[in-house]
């Protein structure tokens, strides 16, 4: 058997939207059943859809261009000859992109120029499957793409990167429900999660920066950025700062925007290096909050409700 | 042509998804804010303030509260809130139209905040406490 190691022999995500379509009418029709817990907001949900639209149309104009490089890497400068065909390729990439996407997915909440690119995916303040669509214009722009290169610089066919970052996409989708609790221990101990996921997207100062997992929540767990969902404190879900209204292109472009507006106000090349690749949040003076001084913060109040507990009992 | 018509399907199957969002009427149930439910929210939203007094929107969908030299804004948007806080001397000077206090927020993300006022609850508050004064 041959596979052409340019063009993907198919594209996961496309294959799956008949699938996304059903599963998002089933998720709204046993809420409204009360046969499973999910809440929709009209508004909502067409911004999510439309952001999804949008960035399939959007997307196609840079896909060429990203998909080209790859070519060229893998043409050009490939180390090793990984053939498609074999078992062992399929399991080795399977495990490479999961770990290139979990650093993609780190990037893009750490630093504010990748986060002004993935901020939309964040900023329902729902969590449904409609969510899990509410996708980047930007990314192509943001040059996050560039991570998946040394996949191809080793030997990976392009067609076969594709394919996998396809089926993470797909695998990812499911992930974005309040309809399944939790699943099996074992299954929780080494994949990504509806749980797992739940707290990623979660704006408790908590639960910042976590699980930033594609489909193995093992780089989490091994680089430390796991955190488990406690039922004594539900994610709330969206944005430190949640977005003002249901405007498309405040959705799309409103941290671009932000950034801009920073750059012009900067004073030095500290300011501008900071205010494009600090964290989101970052400032000279320290003025705003980061993730980093809202979790201590959180710890802080967290502390002082310790401390304050035994002299409130010894009051009653 | 065949990503033409992935587009349309994916068009028709997003109008449809929405349609039927707005059917199943599943969205958070959201009521108009009173003095209760004002401060659980804003303790929620600004936990290291402590708001000395609150003003809430003649509909109940927004609240300012006075925190220091600070305004907490808090508004609704579909089924949810948008919290900002601006200086409180800008809140008091925001100006009131069309029956609404138009708070600028001075954010790409949220540029403004409306909160309907009524002439029993009118912006900025008619109110001897020295908490408001500014």
């Amino acid at each position: 058997m041959t596979l052409d190691p340019i063009k993907p022999a198919f594209d996961p995500v496309t294959w799956a939207i008949p699938m996304f379509v059903v599963t998002i009418v089933l998720e709204i029709v046993l809420g409204r059943l009360g046969k499973a817990k999910a809440t929709y907001e009209a508004k909502d949900t067409a911004t999510s859809l439309a952001m999804g639209l949008g960035s399939t149309i959007v997307g196609g104009f840079t896909a060429a261009a990203i998909a080209g490089v790859s070519i060229w890497v893998w043409q050009n400068h490939r180390i090793l000859e990984v053939p498609m065909t074999a078992w062992w390729a399929w399991v080795a990439v399977f495990f490479l992109e999961d770990l290139t996407y979990y650093w993609f997915h780190r990037i893009a909440h750490e630093r504010r120029f990748w986060w002004a690119s993935h901020v939309n995916h964040h900023s329902s303040q729902h969590y449904n499957l409609a969510t899990a669509l509410r996708q980047t214009w930007t990314g192509g722009v943001a040059g996050t793409w560039l991570l998946w290169l040394p996949l191809a610089l080793i030997g990976f066919p392009p067609a076969m990167i594709a394919i996998q970052k396809g089926i993470s996409l797909v695998y990812q989708y499911w992930v974005h429900t309040e309809a399944i609790n939790k699943l099996p221990r074992w299954f929780e101990a080494v994949m990504n999660t509806p749980s797992h996921h739940r707290v990623h997207h979660a704006r408790n100062p908590r639960y910042l920066d976590a699980n930033y997992a594609g489909i193995l929540i093992i780089w989490d767990r091994l680089f430390g950025t796991f955190i488990p969902e406690d039922e004594k404190e539900p994610p709330r879900y969206g944005l430190v700062h949640n977005l003002g209204d249901f405007n498309l292109l405040r959705v799309a472009f409103h941290e671009w925007m932000g950034i801009g507006k920073d750059l012009a106000g900067s004073r030095s090349i500290r300011e501008v290096v900071g205010y494009l690749f600090g964290p989101p949040g970052w400032s000279p003076d320290g003025s705003r909050d980061t993730s980093a001084s809202l979790k201590a913060k959180w710890r802080a109040r967290e502390s002082a409700k310790v401390a304050g507990a035994p002299e409130q009992i010894a009051a009653e | 042509m065949e990503d033409l018509y992935i587009l349309i399907g994916s068009a028709v199957a997003v109008a449809l998804m929405v349609a039927v969002a707005a059917w199943a009427r599943i969205a958070r149930p959201i009521a108009a804010l009173d003095p209760d439910s004002a401060r659980t929210l804003l303790a929620a939203e600004f936990p290291d303030h402590a708001p000395t007094r609150t003003w809430i929107a003649a509909d109940g969908a927004g609240l300012i509260a006075r925190a220091g030299d600070q305004a907490l804004v808090l508004y609704r948007l579909g089924d949810s809130w948008v919290a900002r806080t601006l200086r409180w001397e800008d809140a008091l000077k925001a100006p009131v139209r069309a029956g609404k206090v138009c708070l600028k927020l001075r954010d790409p993300a949220a540029p403004v905040a409306k909160l309907a006022v009524s002439g029993v609850n009118p912006w900025p508050p008619e109110t001897n406490d020295e908490a408001i004064a500014a």
